[in-house]
């Protein structure tokens, strides 16, 4: 049997991780150039942001398209070549400003979800 | 690697390759040289097998239609081109009820801007059916069919009045039309590409955070 009440849930969260990403990898490289994997392997390590690794490639191409990053292919000892992205200064205005977006959209919410929370608490 | 997972590795990236086509050829090899050196990399961390790897990097097909997606984003919103925007909005229709109502905007627009040519186009040849009727309870821009009422921009009641109904423009309705056609055209051209480009970049603050609110910005 489908239950439909446990899907709606799970699709919500998975949008939710969505729309961070793209603000998780440009505050994943306010610390400095990193290549695909690192950046994958950081949001791994510091969030929850578990994700099907190809998409945060078309999120980094999109971002370069638009400027916020810049690329550069560097030769590793591996042997193979990475490419490495950075922020450019619009990318960095635009993690600002992603952020404080995100701070006030959070604490907003924060307030708002109290009683559910303290609900939870009184049942326990 | 074996030669089995090279060769796995080098159908994927062919598949890969093959479904990026839209996308224009500098950027399509780079973007096969970078996953390529993914999945090296990922190989070469050891622990998992290069199905694993290729599994979760998404199928080919999945993988292309995100980049794909974003090419056609970005020629449309630099384009004047009402095909390649109304494909734009046509994808993001598929992805929110608001890139639908970009794309209904889109749509009604263009055969708004289209029916009014068209009809001008008509005038020689239908000058009794087309124009700009008048009566006591009519005002109809376009096609008038007696008797059974009409179709075109305006409002109109079918009772008896409409025998009364004529039209004044004369030939002029083609100028008015062509002209009308054209400024409709212009608009929904403007109005698409610039809804495309607010929906898919966080210029300002307030639709950076409604974005964020829906979840759809990784989407696009």
């Amino acid at each position: 049997m489908k239950k439909p009440e446990s899907e709606i849930p799970e699709r919500w969260e998975a949008q939710l991780r969505k729309g961070a990403i793209e603000m998780a990898a440009l505050a994943a490289l306010w610390g400095g150039r990193l290549y695909g994997l690192e950046i994958i392997r950081f949001l791994e390590c510091h969030s929850q942001l578990v994700l099907a690794e190809g998409t945060i490639y078309p999120i980094l191409n999109r971002l370069k398209a638009e400027g916020s990053l810049t690329s550069e292919w560097v030769e590793a000892e591996a042997g193979h070549p990475r490419k490495y992205y950075s922020l450019t200064p619009a990318g960095e205005e635009r993690a600002r400003q992603m952020v404080a977006a995100w701070v006030e959209f959070s604490r907003g919410l924060g307030k708002l979800i109290e009683p559910v929370l303290e609900g939870e608490e009184a049942r326990k | 690697m074996n030669e089995l997972a090279e060769q796995k590795v080098n159908q994927y990236l062919a598949e890969l390759g093959s479904n990026l086509r839209p996308v224009p050829l500098a950027e399509r090899e780079e973007v096969l040289r970078e996953i390529a050196a993914h999945i090296r990399d990922c190989s070469e961390e050891g622990g998992s097998s290069i199905e694993t790897v290729l599994d979760r990097l998404g199928s080919p097909q999945e993988l292309a239609a995100q980049y794909r997606t974003d090419t056609l984003i970005r020629k449309a919103t630099g384009s004047f081109s009402p095909l390649l925007l109304l494909r734009a909005a046509g994808r993001l229709a598929t992805k929110s009820a608001a890139g639908f109502a970009i794309f209904l905007c889109g749509f009604i627009g263009y055969l708004a801007g289209a029916g009014f040519i068209i009809t001008a186009l008509l005038k020689p040849f239908l000058p009794r059916l087309i124009g700009l009727w008048v009566g006591p309870h009519a005002f109809t821009f376009g096609l008038w069919v007696h008797g059974s009422g009409g179709f075109g921009i305006g409002w109109y009641t079918a009772d008896q009045a409409a025998a009364s109904v004529h039209e004044v423009l004369g030939l002029w309705y083609i100028l008015v039309a062509l002209t009308l056609g054209g400024i409709f055209l212009y608009l929904t051209t403007l109005a698409t590409r610039h809804l495309i480009r607010a929906f898919t970049r966080g210029r300002n603050q307030a639709s950076l955070h409604w974005r964020q609110t829906l979840g759809t910005s990784q989407l696009l």
